[in-house]
């Protein structure tokens, strides 16, 4: 159970480093170039990875399904989603949709059973958990506007 | 209402690739499943930006390299992601995920790191965090 939290806060933490990383690529180069770069980046880092771990097994793709080569598509229509939804509605907005959408999706799933997951029955206590959690995205989010530091905001270095 | 639109399919579609990169795990393993969506991924976007060529490859220049390296943090994140979701199922992790990313963005923000301009912090921030994870407590009852 642990062990499980723990891999989910590391996964987390980077999402986080990477699109504080993605959004200097992209305030220079452009949403799609970022999104073919980082998405380059993306497959190289993995498939070194998959040849240390795997080694030849990297190559032994047996029960593949004919979805599985396509599922990579999804990543770039998140990429569309969320720069039209970021474009209409703006960040915050956008972005406080986007994590309930998430946690609704991840519910919706879970409860399911969809995609060779092990079901876990919907209780009122999961409604209830995901409920404070989305209370607490929109605290988040819309509790009162935060302060630029003014007088460090000009930093010659970066 | 458009822009709704988009934010929920975005938001669904980041959860539906954690779920659809466990069930191609089960498969043919997971830094394979990591390395073909990626590729498949990277192919659909570049062939993208053929057609819209908003990007310029000269803007790379401008970015320090550190930067660019960015989306190599995929493999570690589809990994861990994949692995959380076959312990403790699909709720937990994308909550454990989510307060974890607002988290460390929050302190990025706070500390300006990596050239982001700096902000403070306010009582609503740290109030919405501990709501959160008070939320998953929940969850794990």
């Amino acid at each position: 159970m642990l062990l499980g939290i723990l891999l989910a806060v590391v996964a987390g933490s980077l999402v986080s480093l990477q699109t504080v990383f993605n959004n200097q690529v992209n305030a220079r180069a452009g949403s799609w170039a970022t999104t073919t770069l980082v998405l380059g980046m993306g497959f190289i880092a993995s498939l070194t990875a998959s040849l240390i771990f795997e080694g030849k097994g990297t190559f032994s793709l047996q029960h593949m399904q004919l979805w599985y080569w396509v599922s990579g598509a999804i990543g770039v229509g998140v990429v569309f989603c969320l720069v039209q939804g970021i474009r209409l509605l703006g960040p915050t907005f956008s972005t406080s949709i986007v994590l309930i959408a998430q946690l609704a999706t991840a519910l919706l799933f879970d409860s399911a059973g969809w995609l060779g997951l092990e079901r876990i029955p919907l209780t009122p206590g999961k409604i209830i958990g995901v409920l404070v959690v989305v209370a607490g995205i929109l605290v988040f989010k819309f509790g009162g506007r935060r302060k630029t530091v003014v007088e460090e905001s000009a930093n010659p270095s970066v | 209402m458009k822009g709704i639109l988009f934010a929920l399919l975005g938001g669904a579609c980041i959860t539906l690739q954690g779920v659809a990169n466990n069930r191609i795990s089960q498969d043919i393993g997971t830094w394979q499943a990591a390395t073909i969506t990626q590729l498949t991924g990277f192919i659909l976007a570049a062939l993208v930006l053929l057609i819209v060529r908003d990007g310029s490859w000269q803007g790379f220049k401008q970015v320090k390299p550190l930067y660019l390296f960015g989306g190599a943090l995929a493999s570690i994140i589809i990994y861990s992601e994949v692995m959380a979701i076959q312990y403790v199922g699909v709720t937990l992790t994308v909550s454990a995920l989510l307060i974890a990313q607002l988290c460390v963005t929050f302190l990025i923000d706070l500390r300006g790191w990596f050239g982001v301009v700096r902000q403070k912090m306010t009582m609503p921030q740290f109030i919405g965090i501990l709501m959160m994870i008070g939320g998953v407590i929940i969850l794990k009852l």
